[in-house]
């Protein structure tokens, strides 16, 4: 995405998940609902593993959000890794294909159906990381780290990363005392312990302990949703899922609302240090200055504020993204042409 | 036992002058393992402008190819030849902050793999794939290269929106800073492959039309020591090559003669024909003739320029090609583009057909050992799109290519891909080229 005037649009948003539990579609929900807030910019989303029944729900909910392709705009394919399980599909990921609109057709349509209607995600990385303004773009990390870990050893991606990315957020780790193992960490040790060894930005780590404290309320499904995206994947995906009223742990949509609003109050942020990822995904944080790394605290304060945030990005009506073409009277001749392109009424 | 001398694989017919004429392999080139070298792998770029009417271009199916989309119907006869490539991505000729000018990007980085400077002074580009081969094997053939066109070779000035006309006017890149213009001239192309390497001084050329002569008088006392010592299927090859000669020289006459009845003031120097196809077929047959002479195993060749405005009259299209493809989804603005992509891959067609029916040495056809790639650098032209080029490699790159059929390969696979896996194939193999991710997997017979 282009803009014409004005400087630097809102910072690129690279969402990168395994899709395996509510809270992270959730958190791609509300990217886009802070997309339309312009708070940023979702360049890309990958998947950590190769489900293409859940690929191409997440798919559709990209769809849902951007529209229709359009001038000087694709969708992005969603990135999918290759390798590794599938793991378990859950269960909603084909319902919003079933349902249909007054005029009797499909509100959603799955287009992938096969994996060449994905993405290489090191490919995608470098392709639209290209395309982002220097010190303009963050990721956020609600899954294994398997695809980050890999992106790293990626011709050039880490200077790339460097150049563009401000900080990676983390949904991970679980940093109170006595905490067990944690379950992203857990699903790819080595692949953690890479990413926060290597990761040329800062780092900011979302522990469980976060997503246990202001859990989604699953009340917002028949409520919130109903009212301002009736025909919204996710909640069709929600209903599904669990019973009505399951409040889901939310870290990564912690992990999304911190990474957008950095400079809001909705938690409180450790000190620098270095976070520690041991052999069976226990997390030990020690702080030190010059550290790279921090991790997201809860600030009771905040519960209903965070809450709040949650449903009401979440739950957003689409924006649909703006067109980088100036108005018609900023346009300059199209040299080509040699006569201004007219903007469709 | 009689033992006979093989003729040298780079043999000349030479005479008064500058004549040169490079000839074919012939049996008595490798009498006794003619029927056994392998023919080299050539290749070629076809570049088309301003992208494709892709719903006409692209299958709706994966696979075998059956029935051929309208805007590639003149290739059914060649269609076991064809390996049509889906999803290919030039993220390069993206804008990546540089705003508008997808037409200067698209044609700059297609054989690059880099995204260019906006610019019309300071030009910064890569070396283009095809030199790199040019490069490494060059020296293997009298050429190292041919760069070819049809339409404006003019380097300096804005060609698209703060692109200097470098990027849209070349395909072949030697150097970041340095294009290699297309030769679009029929009689420079003659000159250059049947003389000294070199056009004709105007001396020169003076003299050989003054008594109207052909290129192959100068060459006939050669000629007739070779046919002396050649057997009666050698005999034959050489009368056919010759022959193929001359009938393009016969055509650049005719061409020179028409032009010469026509507006002086039209933008054409002189020698390039009016006619569009009669333009092509020309220069098609002469890249047949190279190839066939192994003159060079390299061609790219530039059909127009990207943003072309050409009027296709001779298809009753008076509007200019790039002001049509901005459509807007007209239904009889579109018809009018795919009437134009029908048109350019009709012309391509005949060059096929020509590789197809020329035999190489062991049997097989020149076509079996190329790779003719065809695409442009764009394929939505009305939303400016870098993904899903249009693509279609025609040839068996030397019984590697698995024809017949079309190929869908991963949204955003780099279009570099494709060049890595050529490279190969042309006996270059590198590890990494512009922004290609790895080789293209599936392509071969294997």
């Amino acid at each position: 995405m282009q803009f014409g005037r004005g400087g630097k649009p809102s910072a690129g948003a690279f969402f990168d998940s395994d899709f395996a539990t509510i809270d992270t579609f959730l958190a791609q929900a509300v990217l886009h609902g802070l997309q339309g807030k312009n708070d940023c910019r979702v360049a890309i989303v990958t998947m950590t593993r190769p489900n293409l029944p859940v690929a191409g729900f997440v798919d559709a909910v990209e769809r849902y959000y951007r529209g229709p392709a359009g001038n000087f705009a694709q969708v992005p394919p969603v990135g999918v890794r290759t390798e590794g399980a599938a793991g378990e599909t859950p269960a909603g990921v084909t319902a919003p294909f079933e349902k249909k609109g007054p005029d009797g057709k499909p509100l959603h349509e799955n287009k992938v159906r096969t994996v060449i209607d994905t993405g290489d995600p090191n490919t995608l990385f470098r392709n639209y990381l290209e395309a982002q303004n220097d010190q303009n773009a963050f990721f956020v990390l609600a899954g294994p780290a398997t695809n980050l870990a890999a992106a790293l050893q990626f011709r050039g991606m880490k200077e790339l990363i460097a150049a563009k990315i401000r900080f990676l957020v983390m949904a991970g780790g679980a940093f109170e005392a006595n905490a067990g193992p944690e379950t992203h960490f857990k699903a790819d040790v080595a692949a953690a312990k890479r990413v926060l060894a290597e990761w040329p930005t800062p780092v900011i780590l979302a522990g469980a302990e976060i997503g246990a404290a202001f859990p989604f309320p699953g009340a917002s499904i028949a409520k919130e949703f109903a009212a301002n995206s009736p025909e919204h994947p996710v909640a069709e995906l929600y209903r599904e899922w669990k019973t009505a009223g399951y409040n889901a742990p939310s870290d990564a949509l912690a992990a999304a609302l911190y990474a957008a609003r950095p400079k809001e109050t909705y938690f409180k942020v450790s000190e620098a240090g270095t976070v520690t990822v041991h052999d069976d995904g226990r997390t030990s944080f020690v702080a030190a200055a010059g550290g790279k790394h921090q991790h997201l605290i809860v600030d009771a304060s905040q519960r209903d504020k965070v809450v709040q945030a949650y449903v009401d990005l979440a739950s957003a009506k689409p924006v649909l993204p703006q067109r980088f073409r100036p108005p018609v009277a900023d346009k300059p001749a199209d040299p080509l042409l040699n006569k201004p392109v007219k903007q469709p009424e | 036992m009689m033992t006979r001398k093989a003729l040298p694989r780079r043999t000349f017919l030479r005479g008064m002058g500058s004549a040169a004429i490079a000839l074919p392999f012939l049996d008595a080139m490798s009498p006794a393992f003619a029927a056994t070298t392998k023919p080299p792998v050539r290749m070629a770029f076809f570049y088309v402008p301003n992208g494709m009417i892709m719903d006409s271009w692209n299958p709706s199916y994966e696979g075998k190819l059956g029935e051929l989309p309208r805007t590639l119907k003149a290739l059914e006869p060649y269609k076991e030849d064809i390996l049509q490539l889906g999803n290919l991505t030039h993220n390069t000729g993206r804008a990546l902050l540089d705003g508008a000018g997808d037409h200067g990007r698209c044609s700059g980085s297609y054989l690059t793999g880099i995204q260019v400077k906006k610019s019309l002074i300071d030009i910064k580009n890569g070396i283009s794939f095809d030199q790199i081969v040019a490069n490494e094997i060059g020296k293997q053939t009298r050429f190292p290269s041919l760069e070819l066109g049809m339409e404006d070779a003019r380097q300096a000035g804005d060609c698209d929106s703060g692109y200097a006309c470098a990027y849209t006017n070349n395909l072949a890149w030697r150097s970041e800073t340095q294009p290699l213009p297309p030769i679009l001239d029929p009689r420079a192309l003659f000159e250059r492959m049947f003389g000294k390497g070199l056009p004709m001084t105007p001396e020169e050329r003076l003299r050989q039309s003054k008594y109207r002569r052909s290129i192959l008088d100068f060459v006939t006392e050669d000629t007739h020591k070779l046919e002396a010592t050649l057997g009666p299927t050698d005999k034959r090859k050489l009368d056919e090559y010759l022959s193929s000669i001359r009938e393009v020289e016969r055509q650049i006459d005719r061409a020179e003669k028409d032009n010469s009845q026509i507006d002086p003031h039209m933008d054409k120097p002189y020698g390039i024909p009016a006619d569009f196809a009669e333009h092509f077929r020309m220069m098609s047959n002469m890249m047949a003739i190279a190839f066939q002479a192994d003159q060079t195993r390299i061609i790219t060749f530039l059909m127009t320029r990207e943003g072309s405005s050409r009027p296709y009259r001779e298809l009753g299209i008076p509007d200019g090609h790039h002001p049509l493809t901005h459509h807007r989804n007209q239904e009889d603005l579109i018809e009018k583009v795919r009437q134009i992509n029908a048109y350019h891959v009709q012309q391509f067609a005949s060059f096929v057909e020509k590789m197809k029916s020329t035999k190489e040495a062991d049997g097989s056809t020149l076509l079996d050992n190329c790779m003719l790639v065809y695409g442009a650098g764009l394929s939505d032209p009305n939303a400016h799109l870098h993904e899903d080029l249009p693509t279609i490699v025609v040839g068996k790159g030397g019984n590697y290519f698995k024809t017949g059929r079309r190929m869908i390969v991963r949204r955003e696979t780099p279009m570099c891909n494709l060049f890595l896996t050529m490279m190969d194939r042309m006996g270059v193999p590198v590890e990494h080229f512009g922004d290609s991710t790895g080789k293209l997997e599936g392509l071969n017979l294997g």
